[in-house]
């Protein structure tokens, strides 16, 4: 009716005209209704209701009249309670109710006209045709009727459906769903899915609908809920506590609730997810839950999940946590028989479900659609499942389904049967011979192999580790004995067989190899004649003839014995068996010669012969070359002869150890020139020769004799050597040949080394000496030398070595002295002699011509101090010593004196005092006195160092005197002149001194105090710095230094610059004489004036 | 009686040769001749012998199946309350005096009955353990507890004792064998195997005590015999 666009327009334009005429007519009556309303459930009729005060006036009743416009009449209906159902039109609506009393009298009336936008549009209130839950997937399934048959047309409809649970009635869930009313009654279902177990709590389900027409103007309003359904149905308690989610499997890293039921009465102590307790969750009065997140993977029984329940009861579940199965990996299927297909695979990652949830595997094939349920052993890491064969088909599509409660996985593969073909390892295998170059080989493969044919592969292994590959053809048979045979073969060799197989045509995969088979051939003829030498006796009467043993390869067989003959002119003359081990027969010629012949014998026979003639053709001037050393091997070459036509042989006699040499040779072809001889026995340094016959057409000649090393080393000894002769510039050295066994080379020289040495001077080796001379002597014929230009009575050191290609040998070495050159020493004697003897003469002439001089001079009888030469030398000295900075000098005064005569003050120097640093030592520690003490009198002229007093005082007591200090510098210490580095030499020659030692030892002093024989008894080193043995008034105080004037400092060391005394001289200051000091300080001399 | 001589402690082979001497007598010594104190003596050592083994056979076993059976239930203090579903196991735990004044027959026939059962679900938990290892050592530990089973019945045979006939269904819940406890979630059939280790302990450690409380009894004939069997 609604999609009458014309009807549309009318009713829009009626619509708009009544607007304005709403009015209600106020009677004024208490019995007049008002407040009207309208709704409708299906836009067809509306509901109207209104109010009225019905007063004590029973028995009212309504006429209602509508009009829905002019010109139509209106239609009137009368009804006794305050509703009526009207038809909905189009636009307004008049509607004029009059309340009519019990006889029929209308009490009041009542006009409204109602707009559609005054019109509310509520749809019908749902009901819930069916609510189920599948409590192993915790979903609720919901059903409904949509009621669309109230409609007579298609309209969108939307539904709210509400999910509550718990006893306060919590909503979990408010979905809207919408769908389509197509006039029809439909019954719409809807499900959801819990993250609870169903079992846990009850779940309230309700639902409303709102109709969505477009056209319609009024009010669209939801529908009233439809009545709540519970699901349990009942929400009672259990029947017995239980746990849930029972024994469900889910994936790793799930989360998952577990709820725990009780009875009533009891209460949960705890509920724990393996050994972890978890918080509770309270969902209704006898149930509460825990939430475990990110679960992994389980044990092999599965994770316990129990809840402790007071006063006593444990209830539990067992949650099963692992993986859908992996896809399957490496699928590969083939046949061993062809009666079964077997498929293989690798399962991928481990599920971590066991027993009854691990993975199921089905092997389906597409063509036939049959499956297999495999039996696969979950803790072998690759799976097999077999599919039977079907006759007439060879493409196969497999598809391997793997399953567990978690998911599932597939892999595909096809295949045709005949290009998979992977044979049984090959059994019964056997290997038969009955010749010596054959074996025959037969095997049993199991299987129908009809329809293909095969390929084996036949494996030769001899005892030399040589392997062979033999592959052979053969058509396939049904559960079969193969065979094939193998040629070629080795007599009397051991062969090990073995054999594996696969389809020809199409290759797949070789079976394994079989077991393996030894196999020995059997014996055959010698396969040669063996190599043969001969040697005539020096003689000529009998020959040597010798033979090479044949090689395993050769012998083909074990060799029995050597025949040995000896023809001439085709008739045999001798013959005789030699038995193994020997290699060599001697043969009586008997002057005559013969061809030999050699045959060896093994029990399937007797080899070709090997000749040779016993004729040796005279050869001259034979000749020695050396061979060359290769290093591994000796190189040997010889001129090409016209003449040889059969070939070279080059024979050696090669001993090992103490065994006696055994004869060994090598052919060569005639054209052949060099060769390089190889042979295990050669040892370096040791020489080897060889004889090189040339095989002629009447016999053998011998063409050279070679001589060589495998390879040269230094000499094992140096030569011996003698000195034959010594002269006084020259040396005849000479020396013998060094042994050849000696040599183990070449030898291409000595040298000679010889140097200026002492015999028991240390050794060292000429080598490393700087003065060595070498000569190097290379002709070897020479076996003597003559060392020139030596010096005379001069010990020389001579050493020889020799040395070949391989290097130098040792040194042998020895002294020898040369001899004294006499003329030279009688010279050399001679002329100072002669010499001497003059100038004693001429001395003595001279002194008897002048001896009246001479006594004036040196002896006068009166002797003159002012012209003795002595004293001037002396002053010279003394007058040096003033130049002295430091230490201003007294004049010399002697410390003796002999008065002559009264009135002359001339003093006389009667002895020179000497103390040695040994006498010193001597002395005793109380300082005796020194004249009966240890006074050295120097025979030498020692330094005497004196200074005259110029102008002695006059007002000096006579008894006074002043005495000369000397010192005489120490016979262990440099001779330095004191005139000219003074201070130098004090300071060099100074050194540690014990520093009290000095004027102590060397003190005379008549009156010496017991304080002092204290202090004498301390002899040593006193440091300096230990002021406690030092008096007050020390030099080191200025005072001391002016009180003591500035020599005060007699017999103490002092610093040269800073004149302060190192020791301190209080012993001195007592002193009434001072005698002279000591032996440390060389030229340092002091004296000191008497108070 | 030649067989128990051999090295027997912690061997399968030893088992084996008590099972074969079980065997061996059980057709030898008439079942009503209890006048043959002899072997019986006998075989109560090897009973006797044959239980204290299991015993410490038992407590390897134990420690391993209950760590796969995980916790709870390898926790040294757990003690879940029995159940009545638990029942499916023969229980142990009669009072002490009760067991006591039992006769000797009655107190064999208990124990006989106990093994047959506990055997059964020990082998019906054998199919379900997920580790092969655990597998062998269950399969192991049964042919030990069917000689144990075989010897009561042999002690019972020497005494003249009859073997007890299977209990019919007004018996215990654990008499119907383990087919009742098919409906039992994971969960419970853990329980079940800790109660079945547990009962199996307890049962051992009373056999052990009822057999050398027999074996005081009967006259030291197969003294000898003994002492080569306690080579355990």
């Amino acid at each position: 009716m609604w999609d009458n666009p014309s009807l549309r327009c009318l009713l829009a334009i009626a619509f708009l005209h009544l607007l304005g005429l709403i009015y209600s007519q106020e009677t004024g009556f208490p019995e007049a209704p008002e407040n009207l309303k309208c709704i409708t459930h299906d836009l067809n009729r509306m509901i109207c209701s209104w109010d009225a005060t019905s007063s004590a006036n029973l028995g009212l009743t309504y006429k209602i009249c509508y009009t829905n416009s002019e010109p139509f009449s209106p239609v009137c209906i009368e009804t006794e309670g305050k509703r009526a159902d009207i038809p909905v039109t189009i636009g307004s609506t008049n509607i004029q109710i009059t309340t009519l009393n019990a006889s029929g009298t209308p009490l009041a009336t009542e006009t409204f006209v109602l707009p559609e936008e005054n019109v509310s549009l509520i749809p019908l209130t749902p009901q819930i045709l069916n609510l189920s839950a599948d409590f192993s997937t915790y979903t609720l399934y919901l059903k409904w009727n949509d009621s669309g048959s109230v409609f007579q047309y298609e309209l969108d409809a939307s539904w709210q459906i509400q999910i509550l649970h718990k006893e306060t009635l919590e909503t979990v869930a408010l979905i809207n769903y919408d769908s389509k009313l197509t006039g029809k009654d439909s019954i719409l279902s809807w499900d959801w899915t819990s993250d609870i177990p169903l079992e846990c709590t009850s779940y309230y389900v309700k639902i409303r609908c709102y109709i969505n027409e477009p056209y319609f103007t009024g009010r669209k309003e939801w529908s009233e809920w439809s009545p709540i359904r519970t699901v349990p149905e009942k929400d009672t308690k259990p029947n017995s506590p239980m746990v849930f989610p029972q024994d469900k499997v889910v994936l790793v890293g799930s989360n998952v609730t577990f709820c725990c039921l009780y009875n009533e009465g009891e209460s949960i102590k705890f509920m724990k997810y393996g050994s972890k307790s978890y918080p509770l969750l309270r969902l209704n009065k006898w149930s509460s839950a825990i939430k475990v997140q990110n679960v992994s993977a389980s044990i092999s029984s599965g994770t316990n999940v129990w809840c402790l329940l007071e006063p006593d009861g444990l209830e539990g579940t067992v949650l099963f946590v692992g993986y859908a199965p992996d896809t399957p990996q490496n699928l590969s299927c083939e046949t061993h028989t062809f009666i079964n297909i077997t498929c293989s695979w690798k399962p991928g990652r481990a599920t971590e479900l066991y027993t009854q949830r691990q993975t199921k595997y089905i092997l389906f094939e597409r063509i036939s659609k049959e499956n297999v349920t495999c039996e696969v052993d979950e803790l072998k890491p690759e799976h097999h499942c077999n599919f039977s064969v079907h006759a007439n088909q060879k493409i196969y599509n497999f598809t391997l389904g793997a399953s567990n409660p978690l998911g599932q996985a597939e892999s595909s593969l096809l295949i045709d049967v005949t290009q998979r073909v992977h044979l049984e390892t090959p059994d019964k295998f056997t290997v038969s011979t009955n010749s010596s170059t054959n074996a025959h080989l037969s095997w049993y493969i199991p299987g129908n192999f009809i329809q293909i044919r095969l390929l084996c592969q036949i494996e030769i292994n001899n005892s030399n580790s040589e392997q062979q590959l033999q592959s052979v053809s053969m058509a396939g048979a049904e559960n079969s004995n193969y065979r094939a045979w193998v040629d070629a073969l080795h007599p009397y060799a051991t062969y090990t067989f073995r054999v594996r197989c696969s389809a020809s045509e199409h290759f797949w995969r070789w079976s394994e190899w079989s077991e393996g088979k030894k196999l020995t051939t059997l014996e055959a003829p010698p396969a040669r004649g063996p190599d043969i030498w001969r040697e005539r006796s020096p003689v000529g009467e009998t020959l040597t003839v010798f033979w090479k043993p044949l090689l395993l390869s050769e012998a083909n067989g074990i060799i029995l014995s050597h025949e040995v003959s000896c023809y001439s002119r085709e008739i045999m003359l001798k013959a005789h068996e030699v038995p193994v081990p020997l290699n060599s027969t001697e043969i009586k010629l008997g002057g005559n010669d013969c061809l030999i012949s050699v045959v060896a014998k093994n029990r399937a026979g007797s080899s070709p012969p090997s000749r040779i003639t016993s004729m040796d053709l005279p050869s001259d001037n034979v000749k020695t070359e050396l061979a060359i050393a290769t290093g591994n091997g000796i190189y040997i070459s010889w001129p090409s002869d016209p003449n040889v036509t059969c070939g070279y042989t080059l024979k050696c006699c090669i001993s090992s150890g103490s065994e006696p040499c055994k004869v060994d040779w090598e052919m060569f072809p005639s054209n052949a020139t060099d060769a390089v001889i190889k042979s295990a026995l050669f040892q370096p340094g040791v020489r080897y020769n060889f004889s090189l016959y040339g095989c002629k057409h009447s016999g053998y000649q011998l063409l050279q004799n070679i001589t060589g090393y495998m390879k040269e080393l230094p000499p094992k000894v140096a030569p011996n050597f003698t000195v034959e002769e010594t002269s006084s510039d020259s040396i005849l050295v000479k020396w013998e040949d060094i042994p050849v066994e000696d040599c183990q080379g070449f030898l291409k020289g000595y040298i000679l080394y010889f140097a200026k040495g002492e015999k028991s001077s240390s050794k060292t080796s000429f080598t490393d000496e700087e003065n060595k001379t070498e000569k190097n002597i290379t002709d070897l014929t020479k076996k003597s030398l003559r060392i020139l230009d030596l010096q005379g009575k001069t010990s020389y050191r001579l050493g020889l070595r020799a040395y070949t290609v391989g290097g130098i040998g040792p040194l042998k070495d020895l002294y020898v002295v040369t001899k004294e050159n006499s003329v030279g020493l009688i010279i050399a004697i001679l002329i100072p002699v002669a010499v001497a003897v003059v100038l004693g003469v001429v001395t003595s002439i001279l002194c008897y011509q002048k001896r009246e001089w001479i006594k004036e001079t040196f002896y006068p009888d009166i002797p003159n101090p002012e012209n003795s030469k002595a004293l001037q030398f002396q002053k010279n000295i003394c007058e040096g010593n003033t130049a002295l900075k430091t230490l201003e000098m007294n004049p010399c005064t002697p410390n003796c004196v002999e008065v002559v005569e009264t009135q002359s003050t001339v003093l006389k120097i009667e002895d020179t005092e000497i103390i040695s640093p040994v006498a010193d030592s001597e002395l005793p520690e109380d300082g005796s006195d020194p004249e009966t003490g240890s006074h050295v009198v120097v025979s030498y002229c020692p330094p005497i160092i004196e200074e005259e007093i110029s102008s002695p005082p006059i007002d000096e007591p006579v008894g006074s005197s002043q005495v000369i200090y000397i010192d005489i510098q120490s016979m262990y210490q440099p001779q330095v002149n004191p005139e000219e580095e003074p201070e130098i030499n004090f300071v060099t020659t100074a050194g540690y001194k014990p520093q009290m030692q000095l004027p102590i030892n060397a003190m005379k002093m008549e009156s010496h105090s017991p304080t002092e024989e204290d202090l004498d008894k301390t002899v040593g080193y006193r440091p300096q710095a230990n002021t406690n043995v030092w008096k007050l008034d020390s030099p080191d105080s200025p005072i001391s230094i002016q009180s003591n004037n500035e020599n005060g400092s007699f017999g103490s060391p002092c610093s040269i610059n800073s004149r302060q005394f190192l020791i301190p001289p209080k012993d001195y200051e007592d002193s009434p004489t001072h005698n002279n000091t000591g032996w440390s300080f060389t030229n340092f001399f002091q004296n000191k004036p008497n108070d | 009686m030649l067989y128990v001589s051999g090295e027997i402690s912690g061997d399968s082979w030893g088992i084996f040769a008590f099972l074969c001497a079980a065997l061996w007598n059980l057709p030898t010594i008439p079942a009503l001749n209890s006048t043959d104190e002899v072997g019986a003596g006998q075989s109560i050592q090897k009973t006797y012998d044959l239980t204290r083994y299991l015993e410490h056979q038992l407590r390897t076993l134990a420690g391993t199946y209950l760590n796969y059976l995980g916790p709870p239930f390898n926790e040294p203090d757990f003690n879940p309350p029995r159940m009545t579903r638990a029942e499916m196991v023969p229980s142990a735990t009669v009072d002490f005096e009760l067991w006591r004044n039992l006769n000797d027959n009655a107190r064999l026939a208990a124990n006989y009955r106990a093994y047959t059962h506990l055997l059964c679900y020990l082998r019906s938990m054998d199919g379900q353990v997920a580790k092969a290892e655990l597998r062998k050592n269950l399969g192991h530990f049964c042919t030990s507890l069917q000689g144990l089973v075989v010897s009561i019945a042999s002690v019972m045979s020497s005494l003249g004792y009859p073997l007890p006939s299977p209990l019919g269904s007004a018996n215990p819940t654990w008499a119907q064998g383990p087919g009742a406890t098919s409906t039992h979630n994971d969960f419970l059939k853990k329980m079940d195997d800790f109660w079945l280790l547990k009962e199996l302990q307890t049962w051992l450690w009373r056999s052990a005590k009822d057999f050398n409380r027999l074996k005081k009894k009967v006259p030291p004939a197969a003294l000898m015999l003994r002492l080569e069997a306690r080579g355990f």
